[in-house]
């Protein structure tokens, strides 16, 4: 089957794109989220994606053997929290207000999270293209065979 | 044993599906820090399929032309679209030439096509 390993870099791609629109999902969820006094406010997740590292020596990429094809794709390393600043308001009759009057909030800055979630929807359907142009690919190759 | 025009064909399949890999994979890494897309020129996947030995490594390549962001990934998705359905449809027309090749020899094999 031509390009069998495509749907399995793309389904990689689609597994990462999901992981970081359900980070930035939780961090929406939580911008407004507040912290009593000596508590860790919330800090914004951010997904980190790694890829895997392509075979660079030569020669055997061309080779029809299946097992010669390069390590190809991408995963989520792991997540990391915003160092931003919480925001602090001031806001005296909360229960959460410090000595001084000010609630804490969480570092999540709602604009930058939802520009991080227009480019994830992006790739995502970048990756659906590929899957989708592979798919066509593949069933013409199959309707080759079919010669009457 | 393999006729010349399908070996042909195999080399093509063969140079058009390592590219679709590569191209699915420059966009699967759109968002990797550090991630340098890559990509194998045509005409050298396609003479080393073909086993010409003198027509350069069909080794993937690192784009020279696009732009680094700041987190070190240098994907274009918007070029690597573009390559994407033009390496396509090189594999489309492939294939299409391919079915019709063996259609034909197919009805030069048939001993009488005109009758029963």
């Amino acid at each position: 089957m031509p390009g069998s390993d495509i749907f399995s870099i793309v389904g990689g791609a689609l597994d990462a794109q999901n992981a970081r629109m359900g980070a930035i999902a939780s961090n929406l969820a939580n911008v407004d989220s507040i912290t009593p006094p000596g508590g860790v406010p919330y800090r914004a997740h951010e997904v980190v994606f790694e890829a895997a590292p392509v075979d660079a020596s030569a020669d055997e990429t061309v080779t029809a053997d299946a097992n010669a094809t390069p390590d190809m794709g991408v995963s989520v390393a792991g997540t990391v929290l915003s160092n931003a600043a919480p925001t602090q308001s001031y806001d005296p009759g909360s229960p959460y207000a410090d000595a001084q009057g000010y609630v804490t909030g969480s570092n999540v800055s709602q604009v930058g999270q939802m520009v991080d979630l227009i480019d994830a929807s992006n790739s995502y359907a970048a990756s659906v293209a590929v899957l989708q142009q592979a798919s066509r690919i593949d069933q013409q190759m199959i309707s080759s065979f079919q010669v009457s | 044993m393999q006729t010349g025009f399908l070996n042909f064909y195999d080399a093509v399949l063969g140079a058009t599906q390592q590219r679709a890999s590569l191209l699915a994979n420059n966009i699967a890494n759109a968002d990797t820090p550090g991630f340098k897309a890559m990509d194998i020129p045509f005409n050298n996947a396609l003479s080393a399929a073909l086993g010409d030995a003198s027509a350069g490594s069909a080794a993937p390549e690192y784009r020279t032309n696009t732009a680094v962001g700041l987190d070190g990934n240098d994907v274009s998705l918007d070029l690597e679209r573009v390559e994407a359905v033009q390496n396509g449809e090189q594999m489309t027309a492939a294939a299409t030439f391919l079915h019709q090749a063996t259609a034909d020899m197919i009805t030069a094999l048939r001993p009488n096509p005109n009758g029963s």
